[in-house]
């Protein structure tokens, strides 16, 4: 892509994120929602294949309808209330429009159909921006309004996001789909504590953002995009797939990894607010995100391809490893032991 | 509420259920998205006339800028789908299934 499109693109979705999370009246958030969706719009475009293209429709489609439904809500709620704060929402119908209108944006369920085509039709470091950049903005809002949500919604699609990232998640065999089904599940997790504790959203955010990065950059530096190119990609750089086995896990959220730290926080504050059965229910659902985690860690690792191969390692080639990616995976496979300081900040 | 708020509404309502439900072409689609947002233009208008508030004039034509912007991004994609697909028929949508 031209350097200068991608120059510019790249200052608009900072822009874009730097103003709808900076905000204060509805009217900035939209504008930061409306900037990000056009700067991300000739990112996934950009090759003009038939598959980006497709993509690139239902992403815009999506956003623009969501966009436009926030400001709808926020409208309602000026007409009633007489003004346009975004922590004072308080007409309950502006809430629920708000709440479907950011749902739409983020992919919970049941508006997370466009998530696994758009994912799975765009280049793997535009997969990361949309999984991780994207979702920033509309996080940021769900955190600013939460006082004022529904629960009984949020909860009921938190579930229902958990269940079906999990249970779509098993049959997929496109490294990118099951991607976008594991941040469909993470979502869910992230918006069942959101009434509760809005920090550790944020919280599950950010550790998600930091383990599915280093994730995307692995599958980047080996082009793994189906599973079956993943059963040869040990011979390319073979630490890489230990650390990808590790990484996987914490995104799973085992112990003592870096990923079971939301996972913990989350379960211990529904338990405090006497919502023992949506926790069990919910970490049940992440069994089967677990599974099909696994099944990747399999692949990667543990299987030898039937091909004839000969060699345990392939012949150099020159790809330098992004450094992001190194300081990723460590961060996101040794960082439990600093839960205390989680606890003391948020 | 009054007329002008169901009215307001209704629009609204009317051109995002057309949006949810569009059959046959992408360009029906983006029609009603510009019909939603002619909508929000004309109620952003309003306000400044019920709450005598002129500086809140200045909303509604920031949302026209950025409504126009996404209305030439959807024209752009539009144009984009017909050179791959073929015709901008939503049936022709489907590369990317699970």
């Amino acid at each position: 892509m031209n350097p200068q499109a991608k120059l510019i693109s790249a200052t608009s979705l900072f822009l874009g994120t730097s103003i709808t999370i900076s905000s204060n009246h509805w009217m900035m958030a939209w504008i930061g929602l409306e900037i990000n969706t056009l700067a991300v719009l000739p990112l996934i475009s950009k090759s003009h294949h038939p598959r980006a293209i497709e993509a690139s429709t239902k992403y815009f489609l999506t956003q623009a309808a969501a966009s436009t439904l926030l400001l709808f809500s926020s409208m309602t709620n000026a007409w009633f209330s007489g003004q346009w704060d975004i922590t004072q929402l308080t007409h309950p119908m502006s809430c629920m429009l708000l709440t479907t209108a950011i749902s739409i944006k983020l992919g919970l369920v049941p508006f997370h159909f466009w998530f696994p085509e758009v994912l799975q039709g765009s280049t793997m470091t535009t997969c990361l921006l949309l999984a991780t950049v994207m979702k920033f903005p509309p996080i940021t809002l769900f955190f600013l309004t939460s006082p004022s949500l529904n629960p009984t919604l949020l909860s009921l699609m938190a579930i229902a996001s958990a269940a079906l990232g999990g249970w779509m998640g098993l049959n997929q065999t496109q490294t990118r789909k099951v991607l976008a089904f594991s941040s469909i599940a993470h979502l869910g997790w992230m918006t069942i504590i959101l009434i509760y504790n809005p920090n550790l959203t944020l919280t599950a955010f950010y550790l998600y953002t930091m383990t599915t990065s280093a994730i995307f950059f692995i599958l980047n530096t080996t082009n793994t995009l189906k599973l079956s190119t993943m059963m040869t990609a040990w011979t390319k750089i073979p630490p890489l797939t230990t650390v990808f086995m590790l990484t996987l896990l914490s995104l799973a959220g085992l112990p003592p990894l870096t990923g079971f730290l939301p996972k913990w926080l989350i379960i211990q504050e529904l338990t405090k607010q006497g919502l023992t059965i949506m926790a069990t229910t919910i970490t049940l659902l992440s069994l089967l995100g677990l599974f099909f985690y696994l099944r990747l860690a399999y692949c990667a690792t543990i299987t030898l391809p039937p091909n004839f191969i000969n060699y345990t390692k392939q012949w150099q080639i020159n790809k330098p490893t992004n450094i992001l990616t190194t300081t990723l995976t460590t961060l996101s496979i040794l960082l439990l032991p600093l839960s205390p300081m989680v606890f003391t900040v948020s | 509420m009054t007329f002008l708020h169901l009215s307001f509404y209704s629009a609204f309502t009317l051109s995002s259920l057309g949006l949810a439900f569009h059959r046959m072409h992408l360009i029906s689609a983006l029609l009603c998205l510009e019909s939603m947002m002619l909508s929000m233009y004309i109620a952003l208008s309003m306000w400044p006339i019920q709450t005598q508030m002129t500086s809140s004039t200045l909303m509604p034509i920031l949302m026209l800028a950025f409504s126009a912007c996404e209305a030439g991004a959807g024209l752009a994609i539009l144009v984009a789908s017909t050179r791959t697909h073929g015709s901008d028929q939503l049936h022709n949508l489907n590369l990317l299934q699970c």
